[in-house]
C-alpha cells in the first residue's frame, strides 16, 4: 500500500472515531482532496470498508456524514465508484434497530436518502455531487420536455427526502452538549437543498419558456411553492444555531416563492 | 531565538531556491504581512521560467495543506494566491482553476486557538471570496485588466 493509502486510512479512520462531535474538518477534506489528486475513490471505500462501522451507532452516523461530504465535494469519479458500492451502503442502513435509539433512526433514514441521491446522479450524469448551479451545464437546454420532467420529478422527490431528514433531525435535538455530531449532519443537506432549490427554479422558468400554460406544469409550480415553504422555515431554523451561521453561509428565502413566469434575468415572458 | 532566525536556517538546510524563500516568507506564521512588497516579488516570479512558476506555486500548495495549528499559513497563501490571480500570470489562473478543490475545501476550515477562539472564520471567508472570483470569468477578467492598468501607472 501506498504512503498516500496509509495516510487516507488513517483520516478515514480519524474522521469516523466514536467520539460524539461533528466528524473533524481535516479528516473528511483529506479523504476529498485524495479523490482529487487521484481521480478516483476506490482506496476510500476501501478505507470505509474496514472501519468497525457496525460496533457504534455514533461511528456509523459519522461515517455516513463522511460519505455525504465525500460525495459531494470529492471528484465526480466518486460518485460511479460509489455506484459500485451500493449494496455495502445499503447493508448499513440495517445495522442498527431503526425503531430504537435516536441514532439508529437518523442512519437508517440518512443511508436511504445518500441510496436515493446515488440512484440520482446514475440517471442525471449531468449534475455535479453538490448541485452547483455555476457548473451545470446539459439540462438549462433540455430540448425534450419528457426528459426534463423526468429529472425535475426526481429531484424534488430528493429535495423532499431532504426535508424528511432534516425535521428528524431537529427531532432529535436536544440541549446535550454532545448534540453538534447530530447538527453537523445539516451542513450537506443546507448546500444540497440549495443547489436543488436553485435547479428547479431555473429549471421550471425555462419549461415554462418551452411549453407555456400546462396542465402537468402547474402541478409542478405548485409542489415547488410548497417546498420553497419548507425550505425557508429549514434555513430560518438553522439560523438560530450558532454552530451553522459561524461556520457556512445559510441562504435566506424570500417570503414568496420565485415567480416562475419569467426567466432567469426577470424579463416577463410574452 | 526568533522563529525568522530558525526559518532562515530551515531555509538553507532544505536547499530552498530564493523564489521557495519568499513564498516561505510571505506566507509564515509571524502575526503581520505579507507585505505587498513580498506579494509583488511573488508575482514577478511567476512570469518568470516555468521552473520558477512551479517552484512558487508548489510551496503555496504545501502551505494550503498545512495543518489547523498553522491556520497563518493557510490564510497567507490565500491572500498570496489571490494576488496572484489578479496580478501574476496568466498561468497562475489557470493553476488555481486546475486545483479548485483545494481552494473549494477550505470554505468549511475550523480552528480553534487556546482561546477557543475560531480562527477558520478568516480562512473561510477568504476561501468563499476566492472561488466565486476564480467561477466568475468576466469579473476576473476585468480585475486582471484594471490590475495591469494600475501596474503601468507605477511603472
Amino acid at each position: 500500500m501506498s504512503r498516500a493509502e496509509v495516510d487516507l486510512q488513517n483520516s478515514v479512520k480519524k474522521a469516523c472515531n466514536n467520539d460524539e462531535v461533528p466528524p473533524k474538518r481535516k479528516h473528511v477534506r483529506a479523504c476529498i482532496v485524495y479523490t482529487w489528486d487521484h481521480k478516483n475513490s476506490r482506496a476510500f471505500w476501501n478505507a470505509v470498508k474496514i472501519q468497525p462501522l457496525q460496533s457504534d451507532e455514533v461511528q456509523l452516523f459519522k461515517a455516513l456524514i463522511m460519505i455525504h461530504k465525500v460525495l459531494q465535494e470529492g471528484h465526480p469519479n466518486t460518485l460511479k465508484d460509489a455506484y459500485r458500492n451500493r449494496d455495502f451502503l445499503s447493508s448499513l442502513s440495517s445495522v442498527f434497530p431503526s425503531h430504537g435509539t435516536a441514532y439508529g433512526r437518523l442512519i437508517n433514514q440518512y443511508d436511504r436518502f445518500i441510496l436515493q441521491k446515488l440512484d440520482f446522479h446514475r440517471n442525471n450524469p449531468g449534475f455535479n455531487g453538490i448541485f452547483e448551479y455555476e457548473e451545470y451545464i446539459s439540462l438549462r437546454a433540455v430540448n425534450d420536455p419528457n426528459e426534463g420532467f423526468e429529472s425535475i420529478f426526481q429531484l424534488m422527490d430528493l429535495q423532499d427526502s431532504i426535508n424528511d431528514l432534516q425535521k428528524l433531525i431537529f427531532a432529535t435535538i436536544n440541549q446535550t452538549p454532545n448534540n453538534l455530531c447530530k447538527v453537523s449532519a445539516l451542513v450537506p443537506l443546507i448546500s444540497e437543498s440549495y443547489g436543488i432549490y436553485k435547479f428547479c427554479t431555473s429549471m421550471l422558468r425555462a419549461m415554462y419558456q418551452q411549453l407555456g400554460d400546462d396542465e402537468a406544469l402547474k402541478m409542478l409550480f405548485e409542489r415547488f411553492d410548497s417546498q420553497h415553504f419548507v425550505l425557508r422555515d429549514f434555513y430560518t431554523d438553522c439560523h438560530a444555531i450558532k454552530f451553522l451561521t459561524s461556520l457556512i453561509t445559510i441562504p435566506r428565502l424570500s417570503n414568496n416563492p420565485p415567480n416562475l413566469q419569467v426567466t432567469d434575468e426577470g424579463t416577463p415572458i410574452s | 531565538m526568533s522563529k525568522s532566525f530558525v526559518r532562515s536556517i530551515k531555509n538553507v538546510a532544505n536547499g530552498y531556491s530564493s523564489a521557495q524563500k519568499i513564498v516561505r516568507k510571505a506566507t509564515s506564521n509571524d502575526p503581520s504581512g505579507p507585505t505587498t512588497y513580498d506579494m509583488e516579488e511573488i508575482a514577478s516570479y511567476t512570469y518568470q521560467s516555468q521552473t520558477d512558476f512551479l517552484e512558487v506555486m508548489d510551496m503555496l500548495d504545501r502551505r494550503l495543506n498545512d495543518k489547523g495549528k498553522n491556520w497563518r499559513h493557510v490564510a497567507k497563501s490565500l491572500t498570496v494566491l489571490d494576488y496572484l490571480v489578479r496580478y501574476g500570470s496568466e498561468k497562475c489562473v489557470l493553476w488555481s482553476k486546475d486545483n479548485l478543490y483545494i481552494v473549494k475545501t477550505l470554505r468549511e476550515f475550523i480552528h480553534f486557538d487556546e482561546m477557543n477562539n475560531d480562527q477558520g472564520a478568516i480562512i473561510r471567508v477568504k476561501a468563499k471570496e476566492l472561488v466565486s472570483l476564480l467561477q466568475d470569468d468576466e469579473r476576473l477578467n476585468m480585475e486582471r485588466s484594471a490590475a495591469q492598468r494600475s501596474q503601468g501607472n507605477h511603472s
